[in-house]
């Protein structure tokens, strides 16, 4: 029963982010300025969303390993930080090859760019970390302390950096005054395609933890 | 609520005085921090040449050589403790806020000397314009407090792990980036005769985000 | 701090519980479920096999290591002692305690003393180290000294702030048999006073203790 739940909930997830991808094509129209390039906002800002949905997950689950040493929340925290990464990358290259086809160059240190990036050696550091300790108890609580304080930089990055320096990268899609001046086909299309891309997320999530949980079982016996 | 003697302030107070006394008469990582400093700022200098009129690459500079310095020796107060086997006896006279505490305030002191160094030959050598020294100084004394505070515990941290000193500039960096961006402009305006308060409103107030976390996390810092 | 300090002398009412106390290492038992209680005053002896589990009980009873099950509950006059405050109410000396080797023998107990907040740091590090014989050496370097020696130091660390609980871990070890004859009378002085717990398979040692805590551990930190 509860594997035919799963896997009817796998099939709709499957079926609806591959139905909202169709109508992306054939159903939104375009962005004047934008052209073809439009349809990389179903993809990428999704993707961008999720990486910082995970970095808020995974920090979550650090804060509540510290405060009750489970270690199903240390699981947690590393799935997120894994997955992460993976969705960190896609917005990373499919930023970049819009940057190409948009503003001619496929890297420029824009300040979007430079967030994502940061985003990016955050993971990759509270991987780097992990990968370092072998004990189990250990590595949770010191990747938690890290994942913690890393925490703390995120505000700052979304403050400092885009006060420095000039932005070329298109207005966040819901701007300061909480408008959302797009044509209404592309705004379905786009908040389906965000429901998707969480849905695959914590699919994705569930996933990784059971793995965790599983090798967990393993090394106890 | 019975107490045995334990005062924060005179552990964080003798902790910083035994830290001083160590490298003082080792004089190990002091030297070899300045040694590195040094040959950093040497390099830059010998492969830029002086800079008098880019006052943007100057601040910029600066800062990469100050951050590499402090990423070549900042991990140094923990990972001495753990080598030397003396992490027990440090933890039986005092609590973990207090060692955190006492190492923070050491490795201030410790960037300070670097700094007091390093920045006078990096004007020299790149033949910088005078700065505004007030603003110079208190955008130096903001950006070590950062740099510091986020050192410590990623120090603490990664001496307990296996590739210990090899891991800390990796990990450090995430964390020292907005000290790096906000440092950088700040210099930047202080040498184009803009104002600076923004940039040290914010590396103040990181600097105290990074240190009240801290406080909160240097509990569970050591456990087995 | 004197009036402090005093009520945790002599006739302090101090109790050690554990229940089902356990620690595992990874997959690797470090110490099988043990029970008892304690009271003061009296001396207690841990015996075991290797890797039985006899320095983990003594370093959680110390607070320094998280116990993964069971509890350890240490009463001071009535009050439980919570894990991050027992380094105020015990004295530790094992063999893993090391010293800073730059700083000498009454400069260490001295740190000690400052961090722990006592009242007369110096005069506390000359009684500790009288009292274990170490008051001629007390300029030297801890390199310089013996391994016998660097025993009697940690037992003056161990007594310095005068704890109501002692936890001892192979405490004669190195030792000739003039350092054991001061152990001994350390031990008897103390066993009327406070609760002096022994983790030692050397016969010399565990009949100084009245009581005999054997741990059933298989040794060798096996595999669960």
């Amino acid at each position: 029963m509860d594997r035919e739940v799963r896997m009817i909930g796998r099939l709709a997830l499957f079926l609806w982010i591959a139905g909202w991808m169709v109508a992306a094509f054939v159903w939104a129209p375009l962005v004047p300025v934008l052209g073809e390039t439009t349809r990389v906002l179903y993809f990428h800002i999704p993707a961008a969303w999720v990486t910082v949905l995970a970095l808020a997950w995974s920090m979550g689950h650090s804060v509540l390993y510290l405060r009750r040493r489970r270690i199903e929340h240390d699981h947690h925290a590393a799935a997120a930080a894994e997955i992460g990464i993976l969705f960190c990358v896609a917005a990373t290259i499919s930023g970049s090859l819009w940057a190409k086809a948009m503003w001619g160059s496929y890297w420029n240190w824009d300040p979007r760019e430079t967030s994502i990036f940061f985003l990016l050696l955050v993971y990759a550091a509270y991987l780097a970390l992990r990968s370092a300790i072998e004990q189990e108890e250990r590595r949770a609580r010191l990747s938690a302390i890290y994942s913690a304080l890393a925490f703390v930089t995120v505000p700052f990055l979304m403050f400092v950096v885009p006060r420095i320096y000039f932005t070329l990268h298109p207005d966040p899609i819901i701007n300061p005054r909480g408008k959302l001046d797009m044509d209404p086909r592309i705004r379905i299309v786009f908040f389906a395609m965000l429901a998707g891309f969480t849905g695959l997320y914590f699919w994705l999530q569930t996933l990784r933890v059971r793995v965790a949980r599983l090798e967990h079982r393993l090394d106890e016996s | 609520m019975p107490s045995n003697g334990s005062n924060s302030g005179a552990a964080v107070w003798a902790i910083l005085r035994k830290e001083c006394r160590s490298e003082w008469r080792t004089r190990y990582g002091l030297s070899a921090a300045l040694l590195f400093a040094i040959t950093t700022l040497t390099s830059v200098s010998f492969a830029v040449g002086r800079l008098t009129d880019r006052t943007d690459m100057l601040a910029a500079l600066l800062w990469v050589v100050l951050l590499f310095a402090a990423l070549a020796s900042l991990s140094h107060a923990f990972v001495r403790e753990v080598e030397g086997h003396t992490l027990t006896l440090l933890r039986l006279v005092a609590s973990p806020t207090a060692i955190g505490l006492g190492k923070l305030l050491f490795n201030l002191v410790f960037l300070v000397v670097i700094e007091a160094v390093t920045v006078p030959l990096y004007l020299m050598l790149m033949g910088a314009p005078p700065p505004r020294w007030g603003a110079f100084l208190a955008l130096l004394g903001l950006g070590s407090l950062g740099l510091a505070c986020a050192a410590t515990l990623i120090g603490a941290v990664i001496s307990q792990t296996r590739g210990r000193g090899a891991l800390f500039a990796g990990v450090s960096l995430p964390l020292l980036l907005p000290v790096l961006a906000a440092a950088v402009s700040g210099m930047r305006a202080q040498w184009a005769g803009g104002p600076i308060a923004a940039e040290a409103r914010l590396l103040g107030a990181y600097a105290a985000a990074l240190l009240a976390a801290s406080l909160l996390l240097y509990d569970h810092l050591w456990e087995d | 701090m004197s009036a402090v300090l005093a009520s945790a002398a002599p006739d302090t009412a101090v109790a050690l519980e554990a229940r089902d106390l356990t620690h595992r290492y990874g997959r690797r038992i470090g110490l099988e479920p043990v029970s008892f209680a304690l009271g003061a005053p009296g001396v207690v002896a841990i015996t075991g096999a290797n890797g039985s589990g006899k320095s983990t009980l003594l370093r959680i009873v110390a607070g320094l290591l998280r116990a993964t099950g069971g509890t350890a509950v240490l009463t001071v006059e009535g009050h439980a002692i919570a894990p991050a405050e027992r380094r105020c109410w015990v004295g530790y000396a094992a063999p893993e305690l090391s010293f800073y080797d730059e700083l000498s023998v009454e400069e260490n107990l001295v740190f000690a003393a400052e961090a722990r907040g006592l009242d007369a740091p110096a005069a506390a590090a000359a009684a500790a180290l009288a009292r274990v014989g170490l008051d001629s050496r007390a300029g030297d370097r801890v390199p310089a000294l013996s391994s016998g020696m660097k025993q009697r130091l940690r037992l003056a660390f161990a007594l310095l702030h005068r704890p109501p609980v002692l936890l001892l871990d192979e405490p004669g070890s190195h030792m000739d048999d003039e350092g054991r004859a001061t152990l001994a009378g350390l031990v008897e002085q103390e066993r009327r006073a406070r609760l002096v717990l022994i983790a030692t398979n050397d016969e010399r040692e565990w009949r100084l203790a009245e009581q005999r805590i054997e741990l059933r551990g298989r040794g060798l930190g096996h595999p669960a």
